[in-house]
């Protein structure tokens, strides 16, 4: 079975940094990343990960600005999103789903929850 | 792999019943297999803790060095504590030891006004310092927090070679999270060294400009 991708996005250099930690030690996942919802939108048509990971604010395009593009294309719009953020209150995360994300993570991600969530989506 | 035992035992069948080593009484085989699980289980838990928490000091330390080289220091300390620990209310103070006084650093998230009343000195903060142990809200008596400190979560003293260079100061968590728990503790000793070390390499690096 070939390996799985997800594409994370966040501008937070140390969000970055532990969840590639959680992934390269933990799962078979491949992982790439970008800094900011424009370039997720790049990287998610030229590379077409099976999964997209990503934090809400973020410079340039926001994580719920870059779902909706996402949903929009007919490209991408298969691809799950699983917003991941530090906003933990309804009404954000009530605007999470409106903007077409499969699911709603919040910050400081525990990591068992965040791979037993993957694995439902990707598999094993 | 979890659930296949050390290998080494034979098979015993269900009902047997062993002799312990202390000969006190006899214990039914399963229920001394179960109980070696347990023992298993919780030692295996034990390293996985151990495991999670270094991920967390690690991704931690690679982005405080990362800040060397960009100078900025107080945005990665902001930065580990939002997404380690959960906070986005941080405010950070240089102590200076000869007058025995605060400024304010850098903040984020809080009001500057609300920041003011620190300045002082008193307080939870100001024992902080006095004692140059960090002070956790959750830990004080009832009584000893100052009506402007209700929202203050931690007071982390950042030291390096015993000197007091400042002071990391974490107001509300985020809705999500509740207290502190034992992960947190550890991040923030790490911070309360390291923390110290890249704000003192910055200063130092602000002189070297400027100079």
């Amino acid at each position: 079975m070939p390996t799985k991708k997800i594409l994370l996005v966040d501008d937070s250099c140390t969000a970055r940094l532990v969840n590639r930690m959680i992934f390269s030690q933990k799962s078979n996942y491949v992982l790439i990343s970008a800094v900011d919802g424009k370039e997720a939108v790049e990287r998610a048509k030229r590379e077409k990960p099976d999964l997209i990971l990503m934090d809400i604010v973020m410079p340039r395009m926001t994580g719920l600005e870059a779902c909706r593009v996402l949903k929009k294309d007919k490209e991408t719009e298969k691809i799950p999103v699983i917003l991941l953020t530090t906003r933990g209150e309804e009404q954000y995360v009530q605007e999470g789903y409106a903007s077409g994300c499969s699911d709603y993570l919040t910050k400081p991600v525990n990591d068992t929850e965040l791979l037993d969530l993957l694995k439902a989506y990707l598999g094993e | 792999m979890m659930g296949t035992g050390n290998g080494s035992r034979p098979p015993t069948k269900a009902g047997c019943r062993t002799e312990p080593a202390d000969g006190n009484a006899l214990i039914p085989t399963g229920i001394e297999e179960l109980r070696v699980r347990v023992q298993q289980l919780s030692l295996r838990e034990q390293i996985e803790r151990n495991h999670f928490l270094l991920m967390r000091l690690n991704a931690a330390n690679a982005r405080l060095i990362q800040s060397l080289e960009q100078g900025d220091v107080f945005e990665a300390i902001a930065e580990i504590i939002a997404n380690l620990l959960g906070s986005e209310e941080i405010a950070v103070f240089d102590y200076h030891p000869a007058e025995k006084t605060f400024s304010l650093a850098w903040s984020s998230g809080v009001e500057a006004d609300a920041l003011q009343p620190f300045l002082c000195g008193a307080g939870m903060f100001g024992r902080a310092v006095e004692q140059g142990i960090s002070q956790f809200q959750e830990r004080q008596q009832d009584g000893a927090l100052l009506p402007y400190e209700k929202n203050l979560t931690a007071c982390v003293i950042l030291k390096s070679s015993r000197e007091i260079v400042g002071v990391i100061a974490i107001f509300d968590l985020l809705p999500q999270k509740n207290n502190l728990e034992w992960a947190d503790y550890e991040l923030l000793k790490f911070l309360e060294t390291y923390g110290a070390v890249a704000m003192k390499f910055q200063r130092l690096q602000g002189r070297q400009v400027s100079t």
